[in-house]
């Protein structure tokens, strides 16, 4: 009866922001990004691509209640970069590979469905 | 922003049908392996009826029941990525019939003989065949020159009429993710494994008496290792029937033999099995997942107004800096 409806788990309710984010008050060059309406499929990725960065000195994202549809990343990098550069840079990158990945997988499928016509 | 870190994964299709599909992806890791996973189960789109209207219901099903089984029906949804979903649809106000957002089926049948009559999704008609029916009716017609046996070609039963008994209603197909509701998930399984590697000590095997050769191949609980005829070898015969079982390493140990394989996991290197309902080929399950990624990491970029803060932040680095000489 009070069940909140199901779309509220991946739909950002209107008047709050996909991403928001929120510098370290002590420490220089960390930051959180708090990522709503995503889970570990976006907060895994991101985070493995990020500690592939040499200017990242800790990257980390937790989920902080299964019935809060939100993750918390959190990145510390060198003074060469920026939280916000890292950030950036590991979805430039992410995206990059998943463009390579589906041209490969297109070009497979192609020889695959021509060998089989026979 | 020269450097990049990117990877450039490799693909190998090993098995492909329209409902399967067996492939290898390698140079890359398991956060990307996973996210893939966790995408094709929980966020590519399809089409399930999601809205039924009952006219005459006099099963012995109650109504709920019936438009809960109507729900579970794959439904073929090749258009789904290009359709919208009903609650962003501006076109209608989400549970009218829309070109862009829903499609319409009716059900219509009545038992008038003595015997059982099974209602099936043979009798769901569409309002538009073409570009969206129950999986089945798909399967029927190219059954035609493939070589379905006669009790494949059933459809799925929804309920069963006795004489007298009848069933009428019209229901509303919408697109969704299985996020929302199992039903929308167009994986029936996916599943990735590291590739196994295996290394034989050949000199430590050497020591082994045949006997114990035999005793070892056989603490396998899968069929991973086997003996050459000839040469009374022990050979690796397939290394990805492996389970991670450490079954063999354990008696390698019992047998006073430690050390008589190595077993690393690539880990680098998945071998993914992909097993569609029906609703979408498996290869396309694939290509969408790859996709709906894309979009769910576009969606995560940094909005304009969040970049003008980058400018205080390194304002805010370099007082720091200052303030420290």
């Amino acid at each position: 009866m009070n069940a909140p409806d199901r779309y509220e788990r991946f739909v950002v309710p209107e008047g709050t922001k996909k991403v928001s984010y929120e510098r370290d008050t002590k420490i220089i060059n960390a930051a959180s990004f708090t990522i709503e309406r995503e889970d570990h499929t976006v907060g895994n990725v991101l985070r493995m691509q990020l500690h592939r960065d040499p200017n990242v000195l800790f990257a980390g994202y937790k989920l902080p209640h299964p019935l809060q549809y939100k993750i918390i990343a959190r990145i510390h990098t060198t003074s060469q970069s920026s939280p916000m550069q890292a950030y950036n840079q590991a979805i430039n990158d992410l995206d990059k590979e998943l463009n390579y990945l589906k041209e490969q997988f297109e070009a497979e499928v192609k020889k695959h469905s021509t060998t089989m016509e026979y | 922003m020269d450097v990049c870190y990117q990877r450039f994964p490799k693909v190998k299709i090993r098995e492909m049908k329209d409902d399967y599909l067996k492939f290898e992806l390698r140079e890359t890791d398991a956060s990307m392996a996973n996210a893939l996973r966790r995408v094709m189960i929980a966020e590519v789109p399809t089409l399930a009826i999601d809205l039924v209207e009952i006219e005459v219901n006099s099963s012995v099903l109650n109504d709920e029941f019936i438009a809960h089984r109507l729900g579970l029906i794959p439904l073929t949804s090749d258009n789904a990525m290009e359709m919208r979903f009903a609650r962003d649809c501006d076109a209608c106000d989400g549970d009218g019939q829309c070109e862009f957002c829903s499609i319409e089926f009716t059900l219509s049948a009545r038992c008038t003989d003595d015997q059982t009559l099974d209602v099936t999704s043979a009798e769901l008609r569409s309002s538009d065949p073409a570009m969206c029916c129950p999986v089945d009716q798909i399967l029927r017609s190219a059954s035609d020159s493939g070589g379905y046996d006669g009790s494949e070609q059933r459809g799925i039963t929804i309920v069963k009429l006795r004489r007298g008994q009848e069933l009428r209603l019209r229901a509303i197909a919408r697109k969704g993710i299985g996020k929302d509701h199992a039903k929308w998930s167009p994986a029936a399984t996916v599943t990735f494994m590291y590739e196994p590697q295996i290394h034989i000590n050949e000199d430590l095997m050497e020591t082994l008496t045949y006997e114990q050769k035999v005793e070892w191949i056989e603490s396998s609980p899968t069929k991973v290792l086997g003996m050459d005829p000839n040469t009374h070898q022990v050979v690796v015969l397939d290394p990805e029937a492996y389970t991670y079982d450490d079954e063999v390493i354990k008696k390698a140990e019992a047998m006073g033999k430690p050390g008589l394989v190595e077993i690393y996991a690539k880990e680098d290197s998945f071998i993914f099995t992909v097993e569609s309902t029906g609703a979408i080929k498996a290869y396309q399950l694939v290509i969408n997942a790859i996709d709906i990624l894309k979009q769910k990491l576009d969606a995560v970029r940094l909005s304009e107004d969040t970049e003008e803060s980058l400018d205080q932040f390194r304002e805010l680095g370099a007082h720091l800096g200052g303030g420290g000489n």
